[in-house]
């Protein structure tokens, strides 16, 4: 006897459920509230991001693991093919990483990269798993910043060195070469020299793993200046295992000396290599176990960006074969007397090379653009095109149906890809526009072909789409003025309350309102000025690096009021936060005002509220100073007094706060460690955490059509949380509610898409949202006992569908794909190869009732469905179409009742025949009915055994052909259609006709005779009975 | 292998709603303990020797496809879903498995290949391999508290006798699993099937989730809504068995 539970048996199983829950007091505002409204990455992978490290698997060179600058780690099981990332718990800056050579389930993960451009992320020390990077824990070292590298001793499990760079904005004890013997529990600095110097580079001997050798690397970073090199800096070597350390020097340079690099032949360990940064930076050789050095080359394949390419590798078996990446892949097959140049057809910038020992052919590099794969060594290279590790700076968004989104990277030019493609984002679909380290990208919003984009040191540029052409359209200095200076990442505002207006910073805030042909200034410089911080020509410390990363002084985020737009803020990386009331007429400094915040600390967003014209968002962010606090404030009175935001629960140092353009007190966050978004002004934050790695966020933004939040990562590419109108009527009173519904934006009736490929599994696809309307509630507890269902209802009130609703904790958003249910479909053999025959009709545009039912409540909401906007299509041809569609649909059902009935029917015949030993009038009665039967059903249906190529065709397959194509195609379905459905329709009404005869005079003659023999009927199931199932 | 993955969360089977106690830590055994009395009980579970599933599941956007589950002592299964007409078997029969897969053009059954029987083998473990793990050579071990979705549980390691590992995660309160995690290899692929509970209801005494979200297997997973639970029904041995030929539709 089939169980049916009832409602009463769940009340009583609720009620057991209350009493428990009032002891657990869940209605924090906490990561899990915010629930399904997840972000999901769209990429992009094609141009990939920066690689600081990698490691492959001695013998098993198909297991690989990238460490990425900023974007986490990413293990490979598949020579490359496609990569998982596996530190997503953990911090995303990765500096080292060692797999034990004979126990490479053992991996050991440095943080913090030791490539320290301007833009370099932090670590938290030394991780290791044991089981191929499935789990990780954390080994210590936590306050050293960065590590550059990780040696395991090759006859040991327990014996590990780390090579700790440490601080790179600030003096700290914890760097230099740190030892442990007992597999991470304790560790032992056995290198220091002071506390403004690091490890730099760290190797041992493989045949006599006593030896080891050390750079050590004094440098330090400021907001406006980088030194690298000092007395600090030099090379050590070990012969006891690391106990104790002596500093090499036979040969090598006696002056001041920077980074050093140091590798040794694994095939003659003898050779020692070096890369020494000194007043002649040269690459140096050694014959005799590195007591002395003889310098071998000095040129410009060796010599470039010590601090960013110091890294000497030498090829597994062929002593006089070494390699020094650059800024392409340096190439020495004579012992390092002369180095060639490989990887043409790379990323520039080099900083991890990978050997296969048993396959030296077999290389794989790491650079700022991803990593490269080659197997005839270096002449050729595949790039990997699965790793999502772009380093965004900002993102920018358009009006087009279905958005793009914009975005400058780290060395890798600005971009623009749609927010969703068919099937999903796919690398193709992104475009290159603009190049260098690209920042902020915006089209013009009156004339959106063109495109304001840019490259480092404020190189502005107004790009068309359409043509590809590019107009430089920097201002230049006028008259008196002093000579422009820009920051590296040069700040561009649209004016929202003023479009037309874009505003660009130098030290002085530029005005353009004919898109960029004319600037004009709207202030006096409005930074310090200090000529002290102005000294980047001299930035690099041994070697001079003036790439503008250095530039200071400058303005780096300019905000106009959209509510009046004569107020404008503009804050500069030297701390000035100045605002004009009178469009530039005059200037206030107010940042004296805010309080709890260090002198001169950079501003890193200032954010004019949308709301009210005195208010204010900012954040400030001092890690360049070594100052890793979070800072946010807000006025509400012009900067003449501030209020900290920042609570226990937002960690790292803060670079965006966005005010959500509708609702008041919504605030976004962006820090070096996620996300965080509050409903109260700030007073609470919850940190986006499911799904989403704490990665650095440096710009966020939300589209103001789709009411997306926009996410750029610098790390992880882009994020997008789709349609962010829960959020807007979540407060912090309803977070006590058992249950709340909440509204969410009007869903588009999205035109049927698809695509066929077959592209292999080397490609990244960026995640789409569901092709759905979202039904969006809040629960303060997870749902256990008994059901919890959507249903849908039209305008008529009639129930559409069911769905299964959300269980979780928090914010539930259940996908209803604007469908009715499946059509009906008589069982046949042959599978109808129309994509669209498996799903329902879309329902037409308008509002539809949501009652979500829990137990015995239910809870009402709406949602607001509209017609896709590109729709070529108009109401009538719609209509047409949904008619159209809704016969064929309950075409199919009415063939499916006749066909099951048929078959259930002459089931039950053969049964009876069989049961009365097949012999007897009545048994062939029955045969005979049940022959009539099944030839009636194989008329109507394919009975092949063939399989789906058998290409038969009955009433069943036309019919879901004709379904499946006037199903996908949201407009006027073609006249032949329409008379095919009559054609069609005919046939279903004959088919009916016969159906009735067979049941009704034969089956009633058949039963009649049956039941003589007090055997029971054949049992035909009503229509409304069956359609009830 | 969907369906297999599917049957995988539903062997999870049987489970009464007990009040937590005041926090304390447990051992293993105690939350073990609490999780067969909250599914009622050992010797209800015991009782039961077949059980017939009937539901819906959402296999993808607007897709539906309806299912039964068949079980039987000790070991076999069988499950059947439906989409567009057409039914799909996946079967075992406590030795071998086999399979009718019309989607991919194959009418007649089939062996089902080796690792995919390895995972329906699981599967089918007619009480889930919680109950009586020692005998059937399983370990447990309790890992900790752990934050499922923002609510509070029990994390189990339960290493299967072949050294697969799955994860089960139990209400703290109630003591019965919202989400278990398994990563398994099939057919060289690397999945990581997580599955979510909910909608427990009693049946005969005995507490089972009659909703299941199963991710891991595409973006937007699966969703099982079960309608139907019997009890010792008969079922014949034969439908777990590879037949020689479908019969006709």
């Amino acid at each position: 006897m089939p169980l049916r539970i009832g409602y009463l048996g769940m009340a009583a199983l609720a009620l057991t459920a209350v009493s428990p829950t009032v002891l657990r007091a869940q209605s924090t505002f906490d990561s899990a509230v915010l629930g399904d409204l997840r972000p999901r990455p769209i990429g992009p992978a094609v141009m990939s991001g920066r690689i600081a490290a990698l490691a492959a698997v001695p013998g098993n060179p198909v297991t690989i693991y990238a460490g990425s600058a900023s974007g986490g780690v990413w293990k490979s099981k598949d020579g490359g093919i496609t990569f998982e990332p596996v530190f997503d718990d953990h911090t995303q800056s990765i500096g080292a990483i060692a797999v034990h050579p004979s126990s490479p389930d053992t991996v050991w993960v440095g943080t913090g990269e030791s490539w320290t451009r301007n833009s370099v992320s932090v670590g938290t020390g030394v991780y290791k798993s044991v089981d191929g990077g499935e789990s990780w824990d954390s080994m210590g070292l936590d306050d050293s910043e960065r590590i550059a590298r990780i040696v395991i001793r090759p006859d040991s499990t327990s014996v590990v060195f780390v090579c700790a760079t440490g601080h790179l904005w600030n003096a700290n004890t914890e760097r230099g070469v740190y030892r442990t013997t007992d597999g991470g529990v304790t560790w032992n600095r056995v290198l220091s020299v002071d506390e403004n110097t690091g490890c730099s580079d760290l190797a041992i001997d493989p045949q006599d793993p006593r030896i080891l050798y050390a750079g050590m690397w004094q440098f330090r970073r400021r907001p406006d200046f980088f030194s690298s090199g000092g007395p600090g800096s030099g090379l050590y070597k070990s012969t006891d295992g690391g106990a104790t350390w002596r500093e090499l020097s036979a040969g090598l340079p006696s002056g001041d000396k920077g980074r050093i690099a140091v590798a040794v032949a694994p095939s003659r360990p003898s050779v020692v290599y070096a890369l020494v940064e000194a007043e002649r930076t040269a690459f140096y050789r050694s014959d005799d176990l590195g007591e002395s050095w003889t310098e071998t080359n000095a040129s410009s394949a060796v010599v470039g960006r010590p601090f960013y390419f110091a890294l000497v590798v030498v090829d597994p078996v062929d002593f006089n074969r070494v390699y020094k990446p650059g800024f392409a892949l340096g190439m020495s097959s004579d012992g390092g007397k002369s180095f060639g140049q490989l990887g043409g057809s790379t990323h520039s910038d080099h900083h991890a090379l990978w050997i296969d020992p048993a396959d030296p052919q077999h290389l794989i590099l790491g650079t700022d653009g991803g990593v490269y794969i080659s197997y005839d060594r270096g002449a050729h290279w595949r790039h990997v095109g699965t790793l999502p590790v772009s380093q965004f700076y900002e993102v920018g968004y358009d009006m087009a149906m279905r958005y793009n989104v914009y975005g400058g990277l780290q060395d890798n030019g600005t971009w623009m890809g749609p927010s969703r493609g068919i099937g999903g984002v796919r690398g193709r679909e992104w475009r290159n526009i603009g190049f260098g380290d690209g920042f902020h990208a915006f089209p013009d919003p009156t004339e959106p072909d063109l495109v304001y984009v840019e490259y480092q040191g404020g190189r502005l540029l107004r790009v068309r789409k359409s043509t590809g052409e590019v107009k430089q359209i920097p201002p230049y200095a006028a008259g008196e003025d002093a000579r422009l200076r820009f920051n590296w990442n040069t700040p561009i505002h649209l004016s929202a309350g003023e479009p037309g207006t874009i505003y660009v910073g130098s030290q002085y805030l530029h005005r353009s309102r004919d898109r960029g042909d004319t600037w004009e200034r709207l202030s006096p410089d409005l930074t310090t000025n200090d000529p002290a911080k102005q000294r980047q020509r001299e930035s690099g410390g041994l070697t001079i690096d003036n790439s503008t990363a250095e530039n200071h002084t400058t303005i780096v985020t300019i905000s106009a009021s959209p509510v009046r737009g004569a107020v404008i803020w503009v804050g500069t990386d030297d701390g000035n936060l100045q605002l004009t009331r009178d469009a530039g007429g005059t200037w206030t400094n107010v940042v004296g005002r805010v309080p709890d915040l260090p002198a001169g600390t950079w501003v890193s967003h200032v954010e004019a509220s949308r709301h009210a014209d005195g208010a204010a968002y900012v954040t400030f962010d001092g890690h360049r100073t070594g100052d890793m606090a979070t800072y946010v404030y807000r006025t509400t009175d012009y900067g003449a007094s501030w209020q900290s935001l920042v609570t226990e629960a937002v960690t790292g140092y803060a670079h965006v706060i966005r005010e959500d353009p509708v609702r008041p007190g919504l605030l976004y966050l962006g820090t070096e460690f996620g996300l965080y978004v509050s409903v109260d002004d700030g007073a609470r934050w919850a940190k986006f955490e499911e799904d989403f790695p704490p990665v650095a966020v440096h710009d966020l933004v939300v589209h103001p059509r789709e009411h997306d939040l926009i996410i750029a990562t610098h790390g992880r590419g882009i994020y997008i949380v789709d349609d962010v109108t829960p959020l807007r009527h979540l407060t912090a009173a309803m977070l006590d509610s058992a249950v709340v519904m909440l509204p969410s934006g009007p869903s588009v009736i999205g035109l049927p898409t698809s695509l066929q490929e077959f592209p292999g599994d080397e490609a990244f696809v960026g995640e789409n949202p569901p092709e759905a309307a979202s039904i969006v509630y809040y629960m303060r507890r997870r749902h256990m006992f008994g059901d919890l269902n959507v249903d849908i209802y039209d305008a008529r009130d009639s129930l559409i569908a069911t769905y299964p609703g959300g269980k979780r904790r928090g914010v539930n958003r259940v996908a209803w794909p604007m469908r009715l249910k499946a059509p009906k479909v008589p069982r046949a053999t042959s599978l109808v190869a129309q994509p669209m025959s498996f799903v329902g009709p879309l329902v037409a545009e308008g509002t539809y009732t949501i009652r979500l039912r829990r137990g015995d409540d239910t809870f009402e909401t709406t949602v607001t469905l509209l017609p896709d906007p590109r729709a070529t299509s108009t109401v009538e041809d719609r209509r047409l179409q949904d008619r159209t569609v809704m016969r064929l649909y309950l075409l199919l059902r009415d063939l499916t009742y006749v066909v099951e009935s048929t078959a259930s029917l002459r089931d039950q015949a053969r049964e009876r025949a069989d049961s009365l030993g097949g012999r007897g009038g009545l048994a062939r009665r029955l045969t005979r009915f049940a022959d009539g039967l099944e030839t009636f059903r194989a008329g109507l249906v394919s009975t092949s055994a063939a399989g789906r190529l058998s290409g038969e065709e009955r009433l069943r397959e036309w019919l879901v052909d004709l379904y499946g194509a006037v199903n996908g195609y949201e407009g006027r379905p073609t006249e032949s259609q329409l008379r095919e459905l009559e054609r069609l329709d005919a046939l279903v009404q004959a088919t009916q006709t016969e159906f009735d005869r067979l049941t009704s005079r034969d089956l009633a003659a058949v039963n009649e005779q049956l039941q003589r023999q007090r055997l029971p009927p054949l049992d035909l199931e009503s229509k409304e009975a069956w359609a009830a199932r | 292998m969907r369906a297999v993955m599917v049957a995988s969360s539903l062997a999870l089977a049987v489970l009464s709603v007990v009040p937590a106690l005041p926090a304390q830590e447990l051992s293993v055994d105690d939350v073990l303990s609490r999780y067969y009395e909250a599914a009622g009980g050992m010797e209800k579970m015991k009782s039961v020797m077949t059980r017939k599933m009937t539901g819906r599941m959402q296999v993808g956007p607007g897709m539906e496809a309806t299912f039964t589950m068949l079980g039987k002592r000790p070991a076999k299964m069988r499950m059947e879903f439906t989409i567009q007409g057409m039914t799909a078997v996946q079967a075992f029969d406590g030795e071998a498995g086999w399979m009718i897969s019309p989607f991919m053009g194959q009418t007649e059954p089939e062996p089902m290949p080796a690792d995919i029987v390895q995972t329906i083998r699981e599967d089918a473990d007619f009480d889930g391999p919680l109950i009586d793990y020692a005998d059937k050579g399983h370990t447990v071990e309790l890992v900790g508290k752990e934050d499922v979705q923002g609510t509070e549980t029990y994390k189990l390691k339960l290493t299967l006798k072949d050294g697969q590992v799955t994860h089960y995660y139990l209400d703290s309160e109630y003591f019965l699993p919202i989400k278990t995690e398994a990563r398994r290899t099939v057919q060289g692929m690397d999945i990581n099937a997580e599955t979510f509970m909910s909608d427990y209801k009693s049946v005969d005494g005995m507490m089972l989730p009659f909703s299941l979200q199963i991710t891991g297997q595409g973006p937007q997973g699966q969703t099982l809504s079960i309608e139907n639970v019997e009890f010792n029904v008969a079922i014949d041995d034969k439908m777990f068995v590879m037949p020689e030929k479908t019969k006709t539709p």
